[in-house]
C-alpha cells in the first residue's frame, strides 16, 4: 500500500502585510526613542550654524570657563564657545556619517548584488574581495590613507572612510541576494525573460530594504566614530569644526590637566547618545528581519509561568517518592484491542490559547496502553499545538488556561501532568513520554554525536548508572532501531535522512517511554524511506509495547496504522473514532470531505472531490460551527449552536445532524 | 584540518593584498610622497638608505613591474626602511620595542572581553523578558561611545581625580624593563586603566550579538527537544543553546577584532602607552611613512593570525567544518 502525499493543504498562516510590521517596529519604546534621537540630531545638524549663538573660531576674553548663561557648555582655552563649536561640529560629523553612508551602501549594494546575482567566476572574486577587505584591519588602513592626505576635508574622509567599509554589507547582500534569486518569484521573472535590471529593481532590491537599511545605519554610526578619531588623532583639517575636533583640541591644550570637563564631555556624549540611537533603531530592524527574536525563550520566569496560567491545587493524589526510587516496571500489557480499558492518559477539556486566539478549544481523548491515537487535521487545525501541550512544551504567547492531562503511573496512581512543578515534570518528561520531532534533521544537536544525544537523556534520568553501562544501551538502542553500533560516534549531518530519523527514534525511546508522541515523523522523507520508518514504528510497538499518539496530515497512513483516529478542525476535535469505522463510515461532513479528496486503496475507482474554502483563520471563527462555510449539508442552526460531540454507534462526531433535536428536523425537511 | 589550509590560503591572499596595497598607496597618492619624505631629513640620510626609501615609496625612473619586484626584495629581507619619527632609529627596531605592549594588551583585552561579553549574552539571551533586557540599552550605549573619549573620562576620573592609577606611560620610569617582579608589577598597574577601557567600551558588541544568537537558537527545534528530555537547564542552556549560538560569534570574529584594534591603537594615544597604537600616531603626525606602512603590515599579520587561531578553534567546536 502506498502512502499518499500531502493530503490536506498545508498553508503558512497569513503574515500582517509588511508595512504594518515597519509600524509595529515604531511601537517599541526603544525603537522609537533611537529614531526620535536621531532625528533630533539630524535637525540639529542642519539648522546648527544658524543657531549657534557666536562664532565657533571666535575669541573672547572667557578663556576655560564653566558653564554659564552666557557660554550654555562653557568655553575654550581661548575663549571660544564650545556650545557654538558643537552645533557647528554636528553638522560636520552628520555630514561625514551619512556621506559615508551612502557611498558605502551603494558599493555594498553594487557589489553584493552583481556578486549574488550573477553567480559564477564573477561571484567567486568579488567574495573574495569582500572577504579580504574584511578581515584588513580598518582603522590602521584608514589613518595612513588619511595620513597620506594631510588635512583633508570632509570628502576627503568621506571617500577613505567608504573605501574601507564596504566589505560588510556587500558581504551581508550577497548572502541575502543569493536566497533571493532561488526564490519562486525571482524564477518566474527569469523565466518569463524579464531584463536583469528590471529583476534586480523590482523583485530583489525591495525585498532586501531592511538589510540594506541596517547597514546603512550601522555605517553612518561607525564613520561618524571613524571620523572622530582621525580628528582627534589630528589627521583631518583641524580648522573644521567637528565632534573630533573638539576632543583633538581638549587634548591639544590639555583640557584633561586643567580639568575643564566641560571641553570634551558634550561631543564624545554626543557621539556616543547618535551611536545608541541609531543601534536601537538597528535592533528594531533586526527583529523585524528576525522573527525569532521577538519570541521569548525557554528560561525566561515568563515562558516558565506562561506553560501553566493558573496555580492548580493538586487535586490528584502523587505517587509517593517517584524520583528517588528506581522505576517501578509496569506489568506486561497484553495486546491493545478495542475493548481495552487500561487507560494511560486521559486529556480532558484542554484549551490552549496564543493571546486572545485559542488554538486548542475543550479538547479531550483517552490513550490506552498500546493504542495508536491518530490525530488528523490541516495546518492551523491545533495538532501540532496539542503535541505541545500533552508534553508542556509550548512557548508563550501560548498557554493553557484550562484542562487536565492525567497520567497513569505504573502502581496505578494518576497525575496531573499540568500541575506538576519544574522538578516532577523534568523526571516526567522522556522517562514516560517521549517525542518525535517532524525534521529530525533540525531536532538533533548538529554539534552533538549522535550517540551522545541519547546518553545525555540517561545521564539525565539514570544518575546511578555508569558509563560502560550507558554505551551499551547506546548500541542496544542503535540496534533496534537499525543503526549499526558504530554510528554512535557520528554526527547528524553524516547520517542520511532516514537514518537520523532512525537514530531520533532512538533517542525517543532512550528511557523506554510509556508514550511516545510522533509529530509528522515521516512527512520530510521520500516515500520508500517513509514506508521503512513506518513498519520499524509499528514493530518497536508491538515488541515494546508503548502507546503512540500520531500526527499528521495524511490520512491514509493514519488510517492504516492507527487504532483510534481523532480529527481536528479549528481547534476542536470533530470527530473520534475506531480507525476501521471511520474508514468505512466516515460520521463528520469534514471527514467524509477528506475521505473523498484521496483514493480509496481498495474500493471502486471514483471521482476525487475536494472540500471547497480554506482552513478557517483562527482568529475570526464563524459562529456556530468551524467547519459551516465550507459544509456541504450546513443548515441553519449551524450558525447558531456549537456541536458537541455526539455518539453515532462507537463513534463521535461533533456535528448538529447527529443533536437529537436537529435529527429531527432534518428527517423533516429530508 | 581542510577548512584550516583552504583558511590558511585566503589569509596569505589577504597578506599579499595589504602588502601590495601599502606598495601603491605611496604611489598613487597626489604630490610625491617619496621626495617629501626624503626632503624632510635634510640631507641626513646615506645614498643607500635614501635608495631603500625610494624602493619602499616610490622610483619615478623605473617602471612600476621593477619597482614592485624591488618592493617585494626589500619586505622579504625585512627592510622597512629608517624612521622619520624616531631618528635614526630604523623601523625595525622601533616595531620590535613597541609591539610586545600591544600585542600583550590587546590579547589579554580581546579574550577577557569576550568572556565576559559572551558569558552576560548567554545569560541575557537565555532570560529573555526579565530585568537582564536592560543591560542591552546601557550596553549599547557603552559600545557607541568612543573609545578615546571613555579613555580621556577614566583618567580623568580614576587617575586625576582619584589619583588611583598612574596618569599614562606603560611602566614605572624608576624601573627597567626586564622580568622582574618589580617591572611586571608595576607594568600591570599601569594596564590597568587602558585595559578596562578597552574591555569596557568592547563587551557590549559581543554581549549584544551573543545575544541575538542565543535568542535565535532556543527557538531551534533541538533545544526543544533538549527540554522534552528532561535535561537540566544547565545543560540545555550551555551545551545545546549557547554551544550553538556561540558558532556565529567566532566567524564573525574578525570584524569584532578590526574594531578592538581600531579602539585600542587611540586609546594608546590617550595613555601615551607603548604600543604600537602611540608609535602610529606619531608616525602619522610626522608623516613618517615607513614607520606608518610597516605598523600597518603588522597589524594585518597580528590580526590574519588571530583569525586563523578562531578558525581552528572554530573547527575544534563545530564538527559539521571537520568533512572532508
Amino acid at each position: 500500500m502506498a502512502i499518499q502525499p500531502a493530503v490536506l493543504a498545508e498553508t503558512e498562516p497569513a503574515e500582517p502585510a509588511a508595512g504594518r510590521l515597519w509600524l509595529r517596529a515604531l511601537r517599541k519604546p526603544l525603537t522609537l526613542t533611537g529614531v526620535i534621537i536621531t532625528l533630533v540630531f539630524v535637525v540639529l545638524a542642519v539648522v546648527g550654524p544658524w543657531i549657534a549663538p557666536y562664532d565657533p573660531s571666535a575669541v573672547s576674553d572667557a578663556a576655560t570657563a564653566p558653564p554659564s548663561f552666557a557660554h550654555w557648555l562653557g568655553t575654550t582655552q581661548n575663549g571660544q564657545d564650545i556650545l557654538s563649536q558643537m552645533l557647528y561640529g554636528a553638522q560636520a560629523s552628520m555630514l561625514v556619517g551619512l556621506g559615508s553612508a551612502v557611498i558605502t551602501t551603494i558599493l555594498s549594494v553594487l557589489v553584493g548584488v552583481t556578486a549574488g546575482y550573477l553567480g559564477g567566476t564573477s561571484d567567486e572574486l568579488l567574495s573574495l574581495l569582500a572577504n579580504v577587505f574584511l578581515v584588513l584591519p580598518g582603522l590602521p588602513l584608514t589613518i595612513i590613507l588619511a595620513a597620506y592626505l594631510p588635512h583633508s576635508g570632509s570628502l576627503g574622509i568621506i571617500l577613505v572612510i567608504s573605501l574601507t567599509g564596504w566589505a560588510w554589507g556587500a558581504r551581508v547582500l550577497r548572502a541575502q541576494t543569493l536566497s533571493l534569486r532561488k526564490r519562486d518569484f525571482v524564477e518566474a521573472a527569469r523565466a518569463t525573460g524579464e531584463r536583469t535590471s528590471k529583476i534586480i529593481l523590482r523583485d530583489i532590491l525591495p525585498n532586501q530594504l531592511a538589510v540594506i537599511a541596517a547597514a546603512f545605519l550601522g555605517t553612518v554610526t561607525a564613520a561618524i566614530l571613524t571620523q572622530a578619531s582621525l580628528a582627534f588623532l589630528g589627521l583631518t583639517d583641524v580648522t573644521q569644526w567637528s565632534w573630533g575636533t573638539i576632543l583633538y583640541w581638549a587634548q591639544a591644550d590639555s583640557a584633561l590637566l586643567t580639568g575643564s570637563w566641560w571641553w570634551f564631555v558634550p561631543a564624545g556624549l554626543a557621539i556616543a547618545l547618535i551611536g545608541t540611537a541609531l543601534s536601537l533603531v538597528n535592533f528594531g530592524i533586526d527583529e523585524f528581519i528576525n522573527p525569532r527574536l521577538r519570541q521569548a525563550g525557554v528560561g525566561t520566569k515568563k515562558a516558565q509561568r506562561a506553560q501553566v496560567s493558573r496555580t492548580r491545587t493538586k487535586r490528584v493524589k502523587r505517587a509517593a517518592s517517584r524520583r528517588s526510587g528506581p522505576r517501578q516496571p509496569r506489568p506486561v500489557g497484553t495486546p491493545f484491542t478495542a475493548d481495552s480499558t487500561d487507560v494511560i492518559l486521559e486529556v480532558r477539556n484542554l484549551k490552549v490559547n496564543y493571546g486572545a486566539v485559542t488554538a486548542v478549544d475543550d479538547v479531550s481523548f483517552t490513550l490506552r496502553r498500546g493504542e495508536v491515537l491518530g490525530i488528523a487535521g490541516e495546518s492551523g487545525s491545533g495538532k501540532s499545538t496539542l503535541a505541545y501541550a500533552i508534553t508542556r512544551l509550548h512557548k508563550p504567547p501560548a498557554e493553557i488556561p484550562q484542562g487536565e492531562i492525567r497520567y497513569t503511573n505504573a502502581d496505578g496512581s494518576i497525575v496531573d501532568v499540568l500541575a506538576m512543578d519544574d522538578e516532577q515534570l523534568r523526571a516526567f518528561r522522556w522517562e514516560e513520554l517521549s517525542i518525535v520531532f517532524q525534521s529530525a534533521m533540525h531536532a538533533l544537536n548538529p554539534i552533538m554525536r549522535v550517540g551522545e544525544q541519547i546518553e545525555d537523556a540517561l545521564v539525565a534520568h539514570r544518575p546511578g548508572s555508569t558509563a560502560p553501562e550507558r554505551a551499551a544501551r547506546v548500541v542496544e538502542l542503535l540496534g533496534i532501531v537499525g543503526i549499526p553500533a558504530d554510528r554512535a560516534n557520528s554526527y547528524p549531518h553524516e547520517l542520511s535522512g532516514g537514518m537520523r530519523q532512525r537514530a531520533m527514534i532512538a533517542v525517543g525511546l532512550a528511557l523506554d517511554p510509556e508514550i511516545i508522541v510522533m509529530d509528522e515523523p515521516t512527512t520530510a522523507l521520500d516515500v520508500v524511506i517513509q514506508r521503512q520508518i513506518i513498519d520499524k514504528i509499528m514493530e518497536l510497538k508491538d515488541r515494546l509495547g508503548f502507546s503512540v499518539v500520531f500526527i499528521t496530515h495524511d490520512l491514509s497512513l493514519l488510517i492504516e496504522m492507527s487504532d483510534t483516529i481523532a480529527v481536528m478542525y479549528g481547534g476542536k476535535i470533530v470527530e473520534l473514532a475506531a480507525a476501521e469505522d471511520f474508514h468505512q463510515r466516515p460520521q463528520h461532513p469534514y471527514s467524509r470531505g477528506l475521505l473523498e479528496s484521496f483514493p480509496t486503496l481498495s474500493g471502486p475507482k471514483r471521482e476525487l472531490s475536494g472540500i471547497p474554502g480554506s482552513p478557517p483563520d483562527l482568529r475570526r471563527l464563524p459562529s456556530g460551527c468551524a467547519f459551516r462555510p465550507r459544509c456541504p449539508v450546513a443548515f441553519d442552526a449551524c450558525a447558531e449552536h456549537e456541536p458537541e460531540l455526539y455518539q453515532i454507534g462507537s463513534s463521535q462526531a461533533a456535528c448538529l445532524l447527529y443533536s437529537s433535536d436537529h435529527a429531527v428536523k432534518i428527517g423533516e425537511t429530508a | 584540518m581542510r577548512t584550516v589550509l583552504r583558511k590558511l590560503g585566503f589569509y596569505l591572499l589577504t597578506a599579499w593584498v595589504a602588502i601590495s596595497l601599502n606598495f601603491l598607496i605611496p604611489r598613487i597618492m597626489p604630490g610625491d610622497p617619496a621626495s617629501h619624505l626624503i626632503n624632510q631629513f635634510h640631507g641626513k640620510l646615506s645614498p643607500a638608505a635614501i635608495q631603500a626609501l625610494r624602493v619602499l615609496f616610490g622610483q619615478p625612473d623605473a617602471s612600476l613591474w621593477t619597482q614592485y619586484l624591488n618592493y617585494w626584495h626589500s619586505i622579504v629581507t625585512g627592510d622597512f626602511g629608517i624612521s622619520y619619527a624616531y631618528y635614526p632609529a630604523d623601523v625595525g627596531t622601533v616595531l620590535g620595542q613597541s609591539m610586545f605592549w600591544t600585542l600583550a594588551l590587546i590579547t589579554a583585552c580581546t579574550v577577557i572581553g569576550f568572556v565576559i561579553g559572551t558569558g552576560l549574552g548567554i545569560l541575557a539571551g537565555w532570560k529573555r523578558g526579565t530585568w537582564l533586557d536592560s543591560l542591552i540599552p546601557v550596553t549599547t550605549f557603552l559600545s557607541s561611545i568612543p573609545y578615546f573619549w571613555f579613555a580621556i573620562i577614566i583618567v580623568l576620573v580614576f587617575a586625576i581625580t582619584l589619583n588611583w592609577f598612574p596618569l599614562s606611560g606603560g611602566y614605572s620610569v624608576d624601573t627597567t624593563i626586564g622580568f622582574s617582579g618589580d617591572f611586571i608589577a608595576s607594568a600591570l598597574y599601569y594596564a590597568v586603566l587602558p585595559a578596562a577601557t578597552i574591555v569596557i567600551t568592547s563587551v557590549g558588541g559581543w554581549l549584544i550579538s551573543m545575544r541575538n544568537m542565543m535568542v535565535t537558537t532556543l527557538s531551534e527545534d533541538y533545544v526543544r527537544l533538549a527540554e522534552a528530555k528532561g535535561l537540566s537547564r544547565r545543560r540545555i542552556m550551555y551545551k545545546y543553546a549557547a554551544r550553538n549560538a556561540m558558532l556565529p560569534s567566532l566567524s564573525g570574529f574578525a570584524m569584532s577584532l578590526g574594531f578592538v584594534i581600531g579602539g585600542s591603537i587611540v586609546t594608546e594615544v590617550v595613555f601615551n602607552y607603548p604600543g604600537l597604537g602611540t608609535t602610529l600616531f606619531k608616525a602619522a603626525q610626522a608623516a613618517d611613512y615607513p614607520l606608518m606602512s610597516a605598523i600597518f603590515l603588522l597589524i594585518t599579520v597580528m590580526v590574519l593570525v588571530a583569525n586563523l587561531l578562531a578558525d581552528v578553534v572554530y573547527v575544534f567546536l563545530d564538527p559539521r567544518t571537520r568533512e572532508s
